[in-house]
């Protein structure tokens, strides 16, 4: 097994190092991976890709034992598993990089290299000098360039990137798991980590990639799985070099239309909103675009495109370098939230249990807190807020055990309904939501759409950030691309498709 | 992940164990228990007279807990509150011993402190540090202060200033009186102004709070400033009872009123809490004291029944959190 063969000739090394059999995983109101079939084989590449939510994060973390699946096996050395542990992974030899892993901030990137896995003289002190030795030699091996004393705090993002990944390979993984590693790169270091996977695979060791980039994927992979909403929809082990990135993106999308929610029609007024010379950086493109009265307008972005920075920066909670946000002809460009609030914009944010709702307060405070100076003269007038709530939970169908439940105890989809309500109660004109069904089931995502269809025909306008396909494309009047912190496409009408709005995340020209 | 949390409700089967998972439930329990218990021991317990005694005894840390309490519901906290009180009166006696009148001492000390609760809160909402650490400095600043005017002595108000420890409104002694009207404003400017909610609001979720339009750095100014202001008032009930001052006279009120507060079911966190249950706190420890002189246990023993008071208690009211996980 450990034997060094070269890449090409992985694939006579029929027997695979990992194989899962039919696994699948639901979480309450989805399947994120259903009947999964899936191996590696040592020293392969195997690559998956889909869209947001189509169960490859799912995946990798029941391979690194973060999640148990429903049913299915996992079959390791011969040996059958219902799930792994995250210890019992790590046994085995299965190391996973995570988009989001956090190492140490205030120490050397060798200490954090070793972290956990200590190199001791005497089994006391620290063998700092080892360390260092150490780590140097190991990114010397992998071709970084990377100085090992270097506080980790002060690297530039691909620096960490490159600690991270070392932190990983320093354990002699036998299985590596990637989870979009160049993100945060540009093309040359791209082709540094793209090396290092070459590298560690020559070595017998498989190599699980996460990657967007369908480019990227061709140049390193031997293997290829897409999936979508799930379900592997392909593979592609065989003449891997004549695979272009079109096809692979057109099997990403084309989903039924069962899924679309489909949205009523209604008329759409003049212009009332408009950002203008939005830029977040001075070195950033300006932003501008404009929203009708009762329109819904779509913001499609991945992760860490700068769509919520945007949104951040429009209602004043994030610092801007230029930008003026104008409504109804005046410029409005609010300093901070207070005065956003006042111009009647509100504010959904991706994630309400941190930053949307009070979850400690009861149902009725929650709804009412924008809005208390309509409902007191000198004193909170208690009958009339909870008059008030008691409205919005029965037109909402808000379920709760009453007025007084405190908002934690509500499901997902309930507390989304809260957020709203509390900003209907402000009666806000211009609502920019964050991910508005992010978690919550089908049944609650449909409710929300209805609730946003009928605002928007009641003339209020929608900002729609999204990163869900069916989402943006079935509630969007129009929608703007955004990538990189930059609108990449505007698209309307009959354009807005699955394979545009790709288009737009993966920077293609067409 | 997530979602298992979310479903579960506080469950109020049996009405027993739903009135220990209250808070004021559990403490209403226990007050009762201790009172039964030390009238049994020294039927003098339950007297009216030792009840106002009860009453008057912890009038200074109940009005202070009050302070702490908003502030810890908002997510803050104050531990110089002890020694402003302190700085509070001996700045008022030493202007009185100056012959200046006592009207316009009173008004320069509640100016003074809620100025000094004013810059406590700039200072914490601006510079966006720990609340501790900052009035923890603080108290030192005003001890310090205290020390200098003093000259380190203790200073006797020589019988003036009595009216507000020692008058009475019919059998009720007044400090009561001043301190059952702060805790009904507390309780009043807690539920039903939309100040009071927003305090909440800020202590249920800053961020939340920033992103709803609610200004967050003046709301907790203010707060500290009424804070301070209540905290003067709280000096000057001292120096009034005591009839003499030191410099360290406030400086154990802070701590006790912090454990007043948490015994009473007010977190760390913020965003929750009642004041009804901070009041409660404050009575358990004051009845605490007075059962155990009554029964007549030495008062080195009596500061480890206290201490132990405090761990138990908070201990108690996490048994909710405990079964959750």
């Amino acid at each position: 097994m450990a034997a060094a063969t070269g890449v090409e000739s992985y694939s006579e090394m029929k027997e695979p190092i990992i194989q899962t059999i039919n696994i699948t995983k639901s979480f309450p109101g989805t399947i994120a991976l259903a009947q999964f079939n899936f191996e590696l084989l040592p020293g392969e590449v195997h690559c998956l890709i889909g869209e947001n939510g189509a169960g490859k994060s799912t995946f990798i973390k029941i391979l690194s034992g973060v999640y148990s699946p429903d049913s299915g096996e996992i079959i390791i050395d011969n040996k059958r598993y219902d799930s792994l542990s995250t210890q019992l992974a790590r046994g085995i030899g299965i190391h996973t990089v995570y988009q989001d892993d956090v190492l140490v901030p205030h120490i050397s990137v060798a200490e954090n290299i070793y972290l956990g896995s200590e190199i001791m003289r005497k089994r006391i002190f620290m063998n700092y000098r080892t360390v260092y030795e150490n780590a140097e030699e190991l990114a010397r091996h992998y071709g970084i360039d990377l100085d090992v004393k270097e506080v980790y705090e002060n690297l530039n993002p691909a620096d960490q990137q490159f600690t991270k990944i070392l932190k990983t390979l320093a354990q002699s993984p036998k299985i590596l798991v990637l989870d979009e590693p160049t993100q945060v790169f540009s093309i040359n270091e791209t082709d540094l980590i793209l090396n290092i996977v070459k590298k560690v695979s020559a070595t017998g060791t498989g190599v699980v990639y996460i990657a967007h980039d369908l480019d990227e994927i061709i140049k390193v992979a031997h293997r290829v799985t897409v999936l979508r909403d799930g379900k592997k929809v392909a593979g592609h082990d065989e003449g891997i070099n004549k695979l272009d990135s079109t096809l692979l993106a057109k099997e990403m999308v084309g989903r039924p239309v069962e899924l679309f929610y489909k949205k009523k029609k209604h008329t759409i007024g003049d212009i009332v909103f408009e950002v203008k010379n939005l830029r977040l950086a001075s070195t950033s493109k300006p932003i501008e675009f404009s929203v009708r009265k009762g329109e819904i307008l779509g913001i499609a972005g991945l992760k860490g495109s700068g769509r919520s920075a945007i949104a951040r920066s429009i209602f004043g909670a994030l610092d801007r370098y230029s930008g003026q946000v104008i409504y109804e002809g005046n410029d409005i460009t609010p300093k901070n939230p207070i005065e956003a609030v006042r111009h009647g914009l509100a504010y959904l944010t991706e994630d309400k249990k941190a930053n949307g709702l009070f979850l400690s307060m009861p149902v009725d405070q929650n709804i009412t807190i924008v809005g208390l100076s309509s409902i007191h003269r000198s004193l909170i007038k208690l009958k009339r807020e909870q008059d008030i709530a008691g409205n919005f939970i029965s037109r909402m169908k808000i379920k709760t055990a009453g007025l007084n439940q405190e908002v934690q105890y509500l499901s997902g989809g309930n507390q989304q309904k809260v957020v709203i309500a509390k900003w209907l109660f402000r009666d806000a004109n211009i609502l920019i939501v964050d991910e508005p069904t992010h978690g919550i089931d089908v049944n609650a995502k449909t409710e929300v759409y209805e609730l946003f269809t009928e605002l928007a025909s009641a003339g209020k306008s929608i900002i729609m950030i999204s990163s869900e396909m069916p989402e943006i494309i079935s509630m969007s009047d129009r929608v703007i691309v955004i990538r990189n912190c930059e609108i990449s496409k505007v698209l309307s009408g009959d354009d807005i498709t699955e394979h545009n709005i790709l288009a737009g995340y993966l920077g293609g020209t067409d | 992940m997530t979602d298992n949390k979310t479903r579960m409700k506080p469950s109020a089967a049996n009405p027993f164990f739903s009135l220990l998972s209250s808070q004021t439930g559990y403490l209403i329990l226990v007050i009762i228990a201790v009172s039964v218990i030390a009238t049994i021991l020294n039927p003098r317990f339950l007297s009216a007279r030792n009840i106002f005694n009860v009453m008057q005894q912890i009038s200074v840390l109940g009005i202070l807990t009050m302070c702490m309490a908003l502030l810890m519901i908002s997510g803050n906290l104050d531990i110089s509150i002890g020694n402003m009180a302190g700085l509070v009166g001996m700045l008022f006696t030493r202007m009185v011993l100056s012959g200046r009148p006592q009207g316009i001492a009173v008004i320069t000390v509640m100016i003074l402190s809620t100025v000094l609760g004013l810059i406590n809160g700039l200072i914490i909402s601006k510079s966006k540090t720990t609340p501790l650490i900052i009035t923890l400095g603080m108290s030192y600043v005003y001890y310090g202060i205290s020390l200098i005017i003093s000259n380190g002595r203790p200073h006797s108000l020589g019988g003036q200033f009595e009216f507000l420890g020692r008058a009475k409104i019919g059998p009720v002694p007044i400090t009561i009186i001043i301190y059952i009207v702060v805790f009904a404003l507390a309780y009043l400017f807690r539920k039903y102004t939309t100040y009071g909610r927003r305090i909440n609001a800020i202590g249920g979720n800053k961020e939340a709070a920033f992103l709803s339009g609610i200004n967050v750095d003046r709301h907790i100014i203010y707060l500290y400033g009424i804070s301070g202001m209540i905290t003067g008032l709280a000096g000057l009930v001292l120096i009034s009872r005591l009839g003499m001052v030191r410099a360290d006279s406030g400086s154990n009120y802070a701590l006790q009123a912090l454990a007043a507060a948490i015994i009473g079911g007010i977190t760390f966190e913020g965003g929750r809490g009642s004041l009804v249950g901070a009041f409660l706190g404050v009575l358990l420890l004051g009845i605490m004291y007075n059962a155990m002189n009554i029964i007549g246990v030495s008062s080195y023993m009596q500061t480890i029944f206290l201490g132990a008071v405090i761990v138990i208690a908070t201990v108690i009211s996490n048994i909710g959190k405990i079964k959750k996980q």
